[in-house]
């Protein structure tokens, strides 16, 4: 992991109106993202989530159309201008439908499919595709047909395809809200591990709040088209407020905690955002307690 | 939810036929096409089909290919019938029989059969092509050959589209089934278009911002991960292919196109015999398909 990071995304007052629609998706956005960072974006239905990572590979304005105010700079480029499959060098974007992101006969070729289009050799492609099969845990799948895999599996494919183009940024839409507890289990730990061992840089939305608690350095909020919290997850997690305003749920660390202390427990520590980190304080809390 | 399987697809296969390259086959098919448009000549065109035959044989995938034959060639069989009775052909017409309110011609049955064997020998030779070669190294083999990219990529969309489509069918008339709604035979699957076709917008819009984020279209080199061999076999099958072509040209340009409109003659009794037999064929088929519309 680089100890010094240098910023990847920048988007500096960007607002964005789609073309069918009269009200702003995004309103004012400003954020930095460093290389190798792990930010989650958190937000309900409609909050803009999805709007946001849209911007980051150029998809909008490039491809979807509608008005885009400020500027968007990925890895020292201005995504509003360039090309979406330039971006894809940089960029690696898996949304949340995976068969609808799927277009060839076998699972190689799907692979294949991206590092066809950059040029690279048939040798090293090979040796790509087998590493990007082996992280998403698709080995032996090469033959078989995409469409006719799990929503899991094609899901984990979709990762794989985007993984084997190195892109230096990768990021998720929901990837895994189409699937079972397991499923999602898989592709959490795929992206921690992309992150923490490859030093990738990842923004994923989500709605799965004590996941994103447990793996993100960063949490950001979004609201109506705005940032309305920014943080590590325990700052965003503390502001019990403004997320109750929102209507978005802290995790259940946190919400026993901030019950304790508002029930007189007098709860002083930092608060908990996962649920080893709950059972930590707690302990210790009881050891005092026994003491 | 039914599993409509793709009656038209790839039959796995190490024939040398299956291991011959695309590019090779295409040209065969497309001679053909050519030859079968520039000829009229029945007994040529159901040589040329017995020999498509033959490769339906070395390929080993007749139990596919007569899936698929059966239900093309009732359809045909109409055109002997048609064309009898009211042939595609300039007057003066030899009556050779009458059956009631009908006079079958002389020129009727040669354009009947002629049209009937034209189709045919297209249609065999597109269907070993077809079921002996991986879509992709098609695709992969047009790339080299310039075609341009984008446009092979759409032909290989379109065939993706279909198992999806045929999947997409299936969710929505189950999904209107459970809401009451009829959920066999014709009427049942003209409701479900909507929503299919609603669905594959939304899904073609999907996928090109897929492909486009995975630098699909970008103007740089590319390469290939099905590699296509191309040995000295298919180069010879291939120039053979054009040798063919060429050699059919000339003749038929030296010979009106083999024409035998007037000294192929049709005895009464075999005319009578070929109508008949079509006839029933042609009516069986529409029948039967009638009585699986009604039964639905
Ligand atoms: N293609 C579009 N055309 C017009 N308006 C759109 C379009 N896509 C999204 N919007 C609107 O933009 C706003 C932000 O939508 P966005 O999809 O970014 O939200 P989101 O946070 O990803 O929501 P979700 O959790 O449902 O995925 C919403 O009000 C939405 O209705
Ligand atoms: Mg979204």
């Amino acid at each position: 992991m680089p100890s010094e990071r240098a910023p990847i995304i920048e988007f500096d007052r960007v607002s964005f109106q789609y073309a069918a629609s009269d009200a702003y998706a995004l309103q004012d956005i400003s954020l930095t993202i460093d290389e190798g960072e792990y930010v989650a974006i958190l937000g309900l239905n409609g909050a803009g989530k999805t709007t946001l990572e849209l911007c980051i590979n150029g998809i909008i304005p490039n491809m979807v159309m509608g008005d885009l105010e400020g500027e968007v700079r990925v890895a020292g480029v201005d995504a509003t201008d360039t090309p979406v499959r330039e971006m894809a060098k940089t960029v690696g974007i898996v949304f949340d439908n995976p068969e609808f992101q799927m277009s060839q006969m076998t699972v190689a070729e799907e692979v294949a499919l991206g590092l066809e289009n950059l040029g690279v050799p048939y040798e090293e492609m090979r040796g790509r595709i087998a590493d990007a099969l082996a992280m998403v845990d698709l080995v032996g799948f090469d033959e078989r047909m995409p469409l006719a895999l799990s929503g899991g599996q094609q899901q984990r494919l979709a990762i794989a395809a985007v993984l084997a183009m190195r892109p230096r940024i990768l990021v998720m839409d929901e990837p895994t809200s189409n699937l079972d507890p397991i499923g999602k289990q898989e592709v959490f730990e795929i992206a921690a591990r992309l992150n923490r061992d490859n030093g990738m840089t990842v923004v994923m939305a989500e709605h799965e709040v004590e996941v994103m608690a447990r793996y993100a350095d960063r949490v950001i909020v979004l609201d109506g088209g705005r940032i309305v919290a920014n943080g590590t997850p325990r700052e965003v997690f503390a502001q019990r407020e403004l997320l109750e305003r929102i209507g978005l749920r802290p995790p259940q660390a946190t919400e026993l905690a901030l019950w304790l202390r508002d029930g007189g427990a007098g709860w002083t520590d930092l608060l908990p955002v996962t649920a080893d980190d709950a059972v930590t304080a707690l302990e210790t809390r009881l050891a005092g307690v026994a003491r | 939810m039914q599993g409509v399987a793709v009656p038209v697809s790839m039959v796995a296969g190490n024939s040398f036929i299956h291991r011959l390259n695309p590019i090779a086959k295409l040209v065969w098919v497309l001679a053909v096409l050519v030859i079968s448009f520039a000829t009229r000549n029945p007994l040529f065109l159901i040589a040329l089909s017995i020999v498509g035959l033959g490769l339906v044989t070395m390929a080993g995938i007749w139990r596919q290919f007569s899936r698929v034959m059966l239900i093309l060639l009732p359809v045909a069989t109409s055109l002997i019938v048609f064309q009898s009775v009211a042939p595609a052909f300039p007057q003066p017409w030899t009556p050779i029989a009458t059956i009631g309110p009908f006079t079958i011609y002389q020129e009727g049955i040669y354009s009947g059969l002629s049209l009937l064997a034209r189709a045919t020998s297209m249609t065999i030779f597109a269907l070993v092509m077809i079921m002996t070669t991986h879509p992709s190294d098609l695709f992969t083999s047009l790339s080299r050959l310039h075609v341009p990219y984008v446009l092979n990529f759409m032909l290989a969309m379109t065939l993706q589209l279909i198992p999806v489509l045929q999947r997409e069918i299936g969710v929505v008339m189950s999904a209107q089934k459970s809401r009451g709604m009829k959920s066999t035979g014709f009427g049942a699957v003209i409701p479900s278009f909507v929503p299919v076709f609603a669905g594959a917008i939304e899904r073609v819009q999907q996928l090109s911002i897929s492909l486009e984020s995975r630098a699909f279209g970008s103007s740089g080199h590319k390469t290939s991960y099905r590699q296509v061999a191309v040995r000295p076999v298919d180069w010879v099958v291939g120039i053979a292919g054009f040798a063919f072509l060429a050699v059919c040209i000339a003749v038929f340009l030296n010979t009106g196109a083999l024409d035998m409109s007037r000294t192929l003659i049709f005895p009464p009794a075999l005319a009578i015999v070929l109508v008949a037999a079509a006839a029933v064929l042609f009516v069986g088929f529409i029948a039967s398909a009638i009585w699986v519309v009604i039964r639905a």
